[in-house]
């Protein structure tokens, strides 16, 4: 196998020409009567699911005559008799004389224009072209692959060599093919104050530090067959420190003697990695945002005053925020420049994540996912459940698969 | 999903809710997304969190993120291990003024919480029920009660956004008591 990237959907692939359709309960009204009768459907029975559904189908008889037609409720199961609607409707179809009949509307909402015109034969619905347009989707050049491969391959290398594998992340602003931050899983090596001051910024941070990683009598454990997808079988490998494809593995967690670090069962590489560039942010602009980021470290100093070198630490970072602000007022593009959290920045990630670290990227505003492996445990990204398909989040990002070849690992690591 | 009614909350579940209510408060004196929540752990509170987010440009920093941290260092320090400090989670409760989101509520399944109160709902981004379920689906599971004083949760958001959320290119949180 050699490198690719497929894009995954925010759906499963689905056959154009049988849209997936559900039935509903329809009945012919009186044009005269839509707008009390829709008010009240839409109160007593909203079409949660099928919101991309048009309530009201209009359609133009013989003669110029146009007649209105209103999805009434869901038809459940086989049962296609009146007795199965539920009682405020049947209320409604006796009211208004109703004669309801079964029609056929589309499970999904379209994601193209020509699935929408073949869905809208069954039912009229709504089609919200996307608003975005990220680069990648209908595919990379030469040149953007390799840089994708490249980024990968670090990514890889993160995951640590030896038995017991990790997940790895490295945020990058494609747009200066830049390393914002990198990470592995820190579930069993969390110090818990970063310190920003001796951050090194813009360059390949060096992966995690082991102190308190786990015995290698308990690594020896678990080969999943599952996974084999992707990674040569020869190796004996064991990916049970992956946090995102074990995430309840941590209560295994063995201490060693004289551990200078804490665990802690949610440090995800995404998560870690999310940490490291809003800390790099606050490093390299610690004056912007707004003026309530100043209030916050005037608080800290007066609060947490303990020792003299802290004091000095933060009267530093009170005096940079100082010259910040006003370099800010000066020259305001300054403040242009930095991108609002990750907007605009793609993350690496050997596994797919989970749903926590998967929908931290929703938060942080992450652009592009790139993962190598699947996760048939937990991944939120196609495998269990599938966020960029989450049409009522407020942020949706693309996501590649890369392949890899299949001697990929064996080369990172020697 | 359970949903309560006000009648129907024992005065203790009302008396840790005002707690969350309390470091809501904190968030929105300090221009944070007022969200505020408590942990308890055989009837006493033994950790809180509010939003941070502005703070810290983490837009992880969520309440619940916060306290789990207090939590997690605190047992530590306190020598407790892996498994012992598995067992606590498994006794203790989350209340919380907001419906806990996909990522909140993945980390309380990993953590294996028993159970969490909530006030309102949250159908932008909620895990416990509004978009995504996992607080029945992964892991464990947790038992999931909303609705309790979700009036006093949601004013304090629309404080919030009235006031303006500097930090966000364009205001949006779910505003919605749960039904």
């Amino acid at each position: 196998m050699k490198w690719a990237i497929i894009h995954i959907p925010e759906k499963p692939q689905i056959s154009i020409t049988e849209p997936p359709s559900v039935d509903v309960f329809a009945a012919v009204i009186e044009p005269k009567l839509a707008n009390t009768l829709v008010r009240r459907l839409n109160k007593i029975c909203p079409l949660e699911n099928l919101t991309h559904v048009k309530r009201v189908r209009r359609s133009s008889l013989e003669g110029g005559k146009i007649q209105l037609s209103v999805v009434l409720c869901l038809s459940h199961g086989e049962v296609e008799q009146l007795e199965s609607i539920q009682s405020d409707i049947l209320e409604l179809v006796h009211a208004y004389q109703l004669s309801p009949f079964i029609a056929k509307v589309a499970k999904y909402a379209a994601s193209s224009n020509e699935e929408w015109k073949e869905q809208c034969k069954l039912w009229p619905t709504s089609y919200h072209p996307p608003t975005y347009n990220i680069d990648g989707i209908t595919g990379f050049s030469e040149e953007d692959s390799q840089t994708i491969f490249n980024f990968m391959k670090l990514a890889l290398k993160l995951t640590k060599s030896g038995p017991q594998l990790e997940n790895a992340a490295v945020i990058v602003d494609p747009s200066v093919r830049q390393i914002i931050s990198s990470a592995s899983d820190q579930t069993h090596s969390w110090h818990s104050l970063i310190d920003t001051t001796s951050m090194e910024t813009g360059c390949i941070k060096q992966p995690a530090v082991f102190t308190c990683s786990q015995p290698d009598a308990n690594a020896a454990a678990v080969r999943d067959t599952l996974l084999s997808d992707g990674v040569s079988d020869e190796n004996k490998r064991s990916y049970t420190g992956v946090s995102c494809l074990y995430p309840r593995k941590w209560m295994e967690h063995q201490q060693n003697t004289g551990n200078t670090c804490y665990f802690h069962p949610l440090r995800h590489a995404a998560l870690v990695a999310v940490e490291l560039a809003a800390a790099r942010d606050k490093h390299l602009f610690p004056g912007s945002g707004n003026m309530l980021d100043c209030s916050f470290q005037e608080n800290r100093l007066t609060s947490s005053m303990n020792s003299p070198a802290k004091k000095q630490k933060l009267n530093l970072s009170k005096d940079e925020d100082d010259l910040d602000l006003k370099a800010c007022s000066h020259d305001s593009c300054f403040e242009t420049e930095r991108p609002y959290l990750c907007t605009g920045f793609d993350i690496y990630l050997v596994w797919e994540p989970c749903a926590m670290c998967a929908m931290a990227l929703v938060h942080q505003r992450i652009r592009r996912i790139f993962f190598a492996f699947p996760n048939p445990n937990f991944g939120a990204l196609g495998s269990v459940q599938r966020l960029q398909g989450e049409r009522s989040l407020n942020h949706h990002y693309a996501v590649f698969r890369v392949l890899l070849p299949e001697d990929v690992f064996d080369n990172v690591h020697s | 999903m359970a949903l309560c009614e006000e009648e129907n909350n024992s005065d203790s579940t009302l008396a840790f809710m005002k707690l969350a209510i309390e470091q809501a408060n904190d968030a929105l004196n300090n221009l944070e997304v007022p969200i505020g929540c408590v942990f308890v752990l055989d009837g006493k509170v033994i950790s809180s969190g509010r939003n941070r987010t502005t703070e810290t440009r983490n837009a992880t920093r969520h309440a619940e993120m916060e306290a789990i941290d207090e939590l997690l260092k605190n047992w530590q320090d306190n020598g407790l291990s892996a498994m012992e400090i598995s067992g606590k989670f498994f006794k203790c409760d989350l209340y919380v003024t907001c419906e806990p989101c996909i990522m909140c509520a993945s980390a309380l399944a990993i953590l294996g919480i028993r159970s969490v109160f909530y006030g309102c709902g949250n159908d932008r981004f909620g895990g416990c029920g509004s978009i995504l379920s996992l607080h029945s689906s992964q892991g464990k599971g947790f038992e999931c009660t909303g609705g309790i004083m979700a009036s006093e949760a949601v004013s304090l958001l629309r404080r919030f956004y009235e006031q303006g959320n500097a930090n966000a290119p364009k205001p949006h949180r779910p505003l919605q008591i749960s039904k």
